[in-house]
This record gives C-alpha cells, structure tokens and sequence, in this order.
C-alpha cells in the first residue's frame, strides 16, 4: 500500500505531473472534438436525408414512372410504409426579381414538383417552411426586429399549400439561399437585404425547364410566372441553395409529364384527325416512401422491390394500360436514402475514418508525454528507489509505484479531457460566433491583464532573475497577441469560420459522439501506461547500491 | 566474501575473502579506512548487493541468503535488518510519521491495509516520542536538523523490529554533540538487545561495540 502513498505524493508536490495530465486532456478533448462534429455532420446528413427525401425512393428520371398513383396505393397498403408521395424533378432556371433594372438575375435550380399535402407526411417539409409567426419560445429569444415577429398563420398555410391565397395562383417556394437577398445573421436567423425590400414572398419569379420528348429529344422550353409564398430552410445549404418547389401537376405540366392522350397517325377519327387510341397517363420521376415507426429503411425497401414488381406485373396484363412501368434496373431505382446519397455519405464516412485514425496519432504524443516526463522522474528518484529496496520493496513494487503513477495520469486526463471536449462540443456554434466576432470586453480584460502582468514582470523581475521575466514576458506577449487578434477582427467585422457553403449545414453539430469518447478514454489510459513501463521496468532494475549513492 | 566491482575495463577487488561471524545480541564495530570495503560489506550483509559468484555467502540464522527465493529476501531486508545510513535517506516527499512506518507499510499486505494502519501509526508515534521527536510527526525531512533526521532514520530501521541493525557512518554527517546522541540512542537499543553491525572510520566510536574488526585491503582482521 505505500505505492498510493508515493504516488500520491508525487503526483502533488510538483508541477510535471499537472502539465502531463493537462498534455493528455487536451489530446483527449481534440479526439473527441474532432469527431464528434464528423459524426454529429453525418448523423446531421442522415437526418436531413429523411427530412427531405422520406427513407425510400423509387426513381426513374426524366421520362417518369406511368400510373405511379396505383403504385402509391399498393405501397401505402404495406403495413412497413407510413406514406408515400410523387415527387417530378428537373433542372430548371429561375429568373429572380433582382437586381433593379431590366436586367435580373437567373440561378440555377433544382425544381421539385409535390404535392403538398402527401409529401408533408413523408417528409418535414412543413416544419422547414421558414416564413411563418413565430412561436411563444422563439419569441422570447428572437431580436426585435426580426421580420417573422410581423408573420401572420396565412403565410405559413400558402407555403404548405403551394398557393397564393391574395392571387389564388399557384406558388413556387425556393429554398431560403436560393437568393441572394436573404442574409444570413450571427444568431442564424435570415433577414432579407435592403431593409426587407428583398424579402422574396413579396416577389415573383420566373421558372423555365427543358423539358424531353419520350425519345430523348429537347421540347421547347416552358415558362411559367409564379408568386414566392414561403421560403425553406432545411439547414442542409445543399438543397437550401438549389431547390425550389412547384404544385405537382404544373410541374408535370411543365416537363410534359402530365396526362396526354395516344394516337395512331395511321388512323382518322370521324373529324379527320388522329385517332386516340388510349390514354398517357401522368408520371412521377420519384415516388418517396416513409417507413412506419421503428421499421428500418432497408427493411421497407425490401418489401418496395416486391411491391415494385407485382405493380408492374399487373399493368403488363392490363391491355388497357397502354405505356407500361419499365423494369427494375434499367434506370429504374429503388434505393434507401443512405444509398441514393451513398456518393455523398461514403466520402464523408471514410474521411472520418482517416480523421479518427490520424487524431488518435495523439495517443502516441501521451504516450511519449508521460515517457518523457516519467523518465525525469525516475532519474530524480533514483535514490528514493534505493531506499525502498534498503526496507525492504520488491521490484515489481517498484514498478507499480510509476505505473500506477502513469494510470492516475491518464484516468485524470481523460476524465478532464472529456469534460473540456463536452463544454467545447456542446457550445460549438457559440464559440464558434465569438472567434468570428469577439466581443469588445474580452479584448479590454486580455489588454489589462498584459497590463498587470507586464507590471508583476517588472516587479518579481527587478532583483535579475531570469525565470519571472521569460515568464511574464512570455504571459505579456501572449495577451497582447489575443488583445490585437480581437481588436483586428472588431475592425474587419469579424470573420465566418465555418462557411455554411464549404461545410453544407448552417450550423456545427454539437453533439458529443459517447463511443468515441469512450474508446478515447480507454485510449489515453492505456498509452499512458504505456509510456509509463519504460520507466518503471528501467526503475525496477536500477542497482540500490548505486541508487543509494545517486547524487 | 569476495566482491569486484568493474570501472570500465578494470576489476576492482574490493572484498578479498573477508570472513565475519555475528552473535546474537553482539554490537560489532568494523573499523577501517575510506575505501577500505566496508560499505560493501555491509550491503552484502543486508542483500543490497550479492557477493561474487563462487565468492562467498552470507548466512542468517544458518540459512544462505543466496538460496532464499526473491520474495524471501524482500521479506530479509523488510523485517529482520534495518538499515541506518550516513546521509539518513528519508524520503522527502513524506513526512516524519510516513517516513517511519514506511517500512511496515512496505510488509502489508493490501487486505491488511485498512485493519492496520492505525495500529502502525499509533506504534510509529510512540517510537517517535521515546526519540523525543513527538513534535515533529508532521513536518517534511528538510524542516529537520541533522541530528533529528538520523533519530527519524534509526526510528524507521527499528520500525519492524529487525533482529539486526546495519548502520554505516551514522554519526558520520552530524557535529560530535549530535554524533553522541545519535550513539546513545544506538547503545540503548543494543542494551535491549538489538544486534548491531556499524561500520566506522573513528575508532572512538568503534570502542563503544562489543567487538571491533578491521577491514584492510579487503580482508578482516580482529
């Protein structure tokens, strides 16, 4: 028992020991940081994935999926599926009502036909719509001048509708970055540029797609002028940048996707036109599927290659069915979220590996700390090892003493890096706000602290000695610099760290991912005694007779 | 005994055959010049250090030291020897009391840890109040003068009541007042019937043994 005895002893009577436990937490707490914002950004991928696209999607682009209504229906009819919606998409270009002049704008966008009603209960696509009265809670936290406290209820139901209720026209609602106008603030909320003038449900834009003929051939380009009623903020800059949604059956509409009817040119009807021979019916490019509580996707997708299958087996045997599903793959997908998006997942996955596998590099950096340091130890404690063995202490006994002195290290370590990673982690965004914009009085508090160490410098430092000057100059310089930092940033406005455009979310995750804190932990400790063996084996063999001697 | 030590390329001989026989009981002096061996001697008789091979043995109550097991020799140098050095080796992280029962916490075992311990530091006390140092359990070995220092030194060598003290120089850092305390201190144990085994350069404080032996050029001679 006099190992505890010792150890403790030697942990509290110098400095060396602090500094390691302090090396090892901040290796600790960078691990843990690091990964946990990979993984929080994909559990953040993943959850946008559900939120925007529902957990399964059967796709067939460009020329659709015939009859998809009766697809809904078999589909709906599983009790693995909760809901299922038609979704048309296309590349379109939007002509935006800025700037001023005849001149405006045109971005690029990715148009999504829905209907509003289905798709709201496969996706959460209403609680993305941004422009709406804001609740009890976000009032108490909302700046006073924020446009949503002015929001009325009809707003918000034009956006769920796709219709403009002033007009009774159908709307468009583009994501919240689709325009330039809409300005991102410090507390993540968006107040349009120029004062409001640019707020875009006031405006109207313009929609033009290409849509393409069955064969494969270019159409005439279609138009259509559309009032903005909302704007939607899923948080994934991505799709906020890009995507604008339309009324289902005018996108149909749009991309010749609609009802049409079939002729035989061969043949003439009693007016001498074309004879119709049947019907074309309306297509869907996608068809999004939500599974029922706690049903996996893979689980639900599964059950949709069925479904998929005897759909399409039952519109080959309608003779009245004249344009038929086409096969599973032949460009006809059924995918789960993860694997639609699995080029964009993947990529994200594997460099959280590597980033994993090249943070945890700092294992070594305890690893070599405490080795380091140990060994100091051991040599200042030669002759202490000596005595030990004079009454009567083992080898091994010697040993546990650093060993154990290299466990209490990296338990302490980690426990502490923990801690700091939960604090960092959990307060991200807001750290993350104040290095791009500091606040003023953390620049006068570092200012007056240089002051005052510059003033202990020179007074612990008038009698010559070396240390309290290096010491203080180096806490003086140290201040000043984070002083200057701040004030160069206050001058320039501050700077965005985390570009939501680089980085796809608007905000960082601030999740602390447990499991590798866990394996962090355990980490730490163990290579932590690691470095702590060399020592203690070298401690175990030193001779007490020269120990004793050791000056 | 023979002992060679190696510096660099060189055997030194510092134990040419040295032969000693202790009593029970018996305060043995071993007197002889700087360099002479008697450290050494006095390390191989406490199992600090082993003799040559082939070069001799020590035995303890008629048992080689060289054929117990490492536990058993631990266990030699925890409860049946104590050593007093010249420069008091305390521990200076620990204080007065810890530095005293240190060697009975050395012995104990973890289970017996928490039944014990306030017996040991009772009994610590004690021995630490009969060298009159009750007023300085707590203090740390630098707040010591020399004198208190070897009082806490021979305290903790008596801590386990080894049947043997092994002492080298223990007067030999400490002013002549203070040597003759510290002396005191070890005749009274040896009026109680510790052996003793000190080695010395003065034969002054050699006189005091039972039997004074002297160690030249690596040999005994009584």
């Amino acid at each position: 028992m006099y190992h505890a005895l010792l150890t403790n002893r030697y942990l509290t009577s110098r400095v060396i020991p602090l500094i390691a436990v302090a090396a090892v937490a901040l290796c600790v707490a960078l691990v843990i940081i690091v990964v946990s914002v990979m993984t929080g950004f994909l559990n953040m991928v993943r959850d946008s994935g559900r939120t925007l696209m529902g957990d399964v999607v059967i796709g067939y682009p460009v020329t659709g999926i015939p009859h998809y209504e009766r697809l809904i229906e078999r589909i709906e009819e599983l009790p693995e599926a909760e809901a299922a919606t038609p979704v048309v998409d296309s590349w379109g270009l939007l002509k935006m009502p800025y700037p001023d002049g005849a001149n405006k704008d045109t971005e690029t966008v990715q148009m999504w036909g829905i209907d509003p009603e289905s798709f709201a209960r496969v996706t959460g696509y209403a609680d993305t719509l941004y422009w709406r009265p804001p609740t009890e809670q976000q009032l108490k936290t909302m700046a006073d001048d924020d446009p949503r406290r002015q929001m009325d209820e009809q707003i918000l139901l034009d956006g769920l509708a796709l219709r403009d209720s002033r007009s009774d026209r159908a709307g468009i609602v583009p994501g919240i970055h689709v325009s330039i106008g809409n300005d991102r603030q410090s507390d993540g909320s968006i107040r349009p540029a120029r004062n409001g003038y640019w707020w875009m449900p006031q405006w109207e834009v313009t929609l033009t797609t290409l849509p393409i003929a069955t064969g494969g051939g270019m159409l005439e380009p279609e138009s259509r002028i559309f009032p903005v009623v909302n704007e939607f903020f899923s948080g994934v800059f991505l799709i906020d940048d890009k995507r604008a949604m339309v009324p289902l059956e005018i996108a149909q509409r749009m991309l010749h996707l609609d009802q049409g009817e079939i002729v035989d040119e061969e043949q003439l009807d009693d007016d001498g036109l074309p004879k119709v021979i049947g019907v074309d019916p309306a297509k869907a490019t996608m068809v999004l599927i939500r599974a029922a509580e706690g049903v996996n996707p893979d689980e639900l997708r599964e059950q949709l290659v069925g479904v998929y299958d005897a759909f399409r087996a039952e519109l080959l045997q309608d003779n009245n069915a004249l344009v038929k599903p086409p096969p599973q793959g032949m460009g006809l997908s059924i995918k789960t979220w993860e694997q639609q998006q699995a080029d964009f997942i993947e990529p994200i996955e594997k460099e959280r590996e590597l980033m994993r596998t090249l943070f945890s590099l700092v294992y070594l950096v305890c690893a070599g700390l405490v080795l380091a340091i140990f060994w100091a130890i051991v040599y200042e404690k030669t002759r202490d090892i000596g005595i030990l063995r004079s009454i009567g202490a083992s080898r091994f006994g010697i040993s546990w003493i650093f060993l154990r002195y290299g466990l209490v290290i990296g338990i302490a370590g980690a426990l502490v890096g923990v801690g700091l990673a939960y604090l960092v982690v959990r307060n991200i965004n807001t750290i993350h706000t104040a290095m791009g914009d500091p606040p003023m009085w953390l620049a006068i508090i570092m200012l007056t602290l240089a002051l005052v160490a510059i003033a202990l410098t020179v007074y612990h430092g008038r009698r010559g000695a070396l240390m309290p000057i290096t010491l203080g100059l180096l806490v003086s310089i140290t201040l000043i610099g984070a002083g200057a930092v701040i004030l160069v940033l206050k001058d320039r406005g501050g700077v965005v760290i985390w570009d939501p455009s680089v980085y796809y979310f608007t905000t960082i995750p601030n999740e602390m991912d447990s499991g590798t804190a866990i394996f962090t932990m355990i980490g730490a400790v163990i290579f932590s005694l690691i470095g702590a063996f060399l020592p203690a084996a070298k401690a175990a063999d030193t001779d007490p007779v020269r120990a004793l001697h050791y000056e | 005994m023979h002992k060679t030590y190696r510096l660099g390329r060189v055997d030194v001989p510092v134990l040419k055959g040295a032969t000693l026989h202790v009593k029970p009981g018996e305060w043995v002096a071993i007197l002889g010049p700087s360099g002479s061996g008697k450290s050494t001697l006095l390390h191989l008789l406490g199992d600090l250090d082993q003799p040559d091979a082939d070069g001799g043995e020590v035995r303890f109550d008629g048992r080689s030291l060289a054929s117990m097991s490492r536990r058993a020799r631990n266990l030699y140098r925890n409860r049946s020897v104590g050593f007093v050095f010249q420069f008091y080796h305390l521990l200076p992280e620990l204080n007065v009391l810890e530095n005293t029962f240190l060697p009975a916490l050395v012995g104990l075992h973890r289970w017996e840890y928490y039944r014990r311990i306030g017996q040991l530091r009772q009994q610590s006390t004690r021995l630490l109040e009969s060298f009159g140092l009750g007023h300085r359990l707590k203090h740390r070995p630098r707040e010591l003068s020399g004198g208190e220092r070897q009082r806490v030194a021979i305290a903790r060598a008596l801590m386990n009541n080894p049947k043997v003290l092994l002492a080298d120089e223990p007067t030999g850092n400490l002013d002549e007042a203070t040597g003759a305390e510290i002396l005191d201190l070890i005749a009274q144990q040896h009026r109680d019937g510790l052996t003793i085994v000190m080695v010395t350069h003065d034969p002054a404080i050699a006189k005091l043994a039972d039997r004074v032996v002297h160690l030249h050029d690596g040999r005994i001679a009584e």
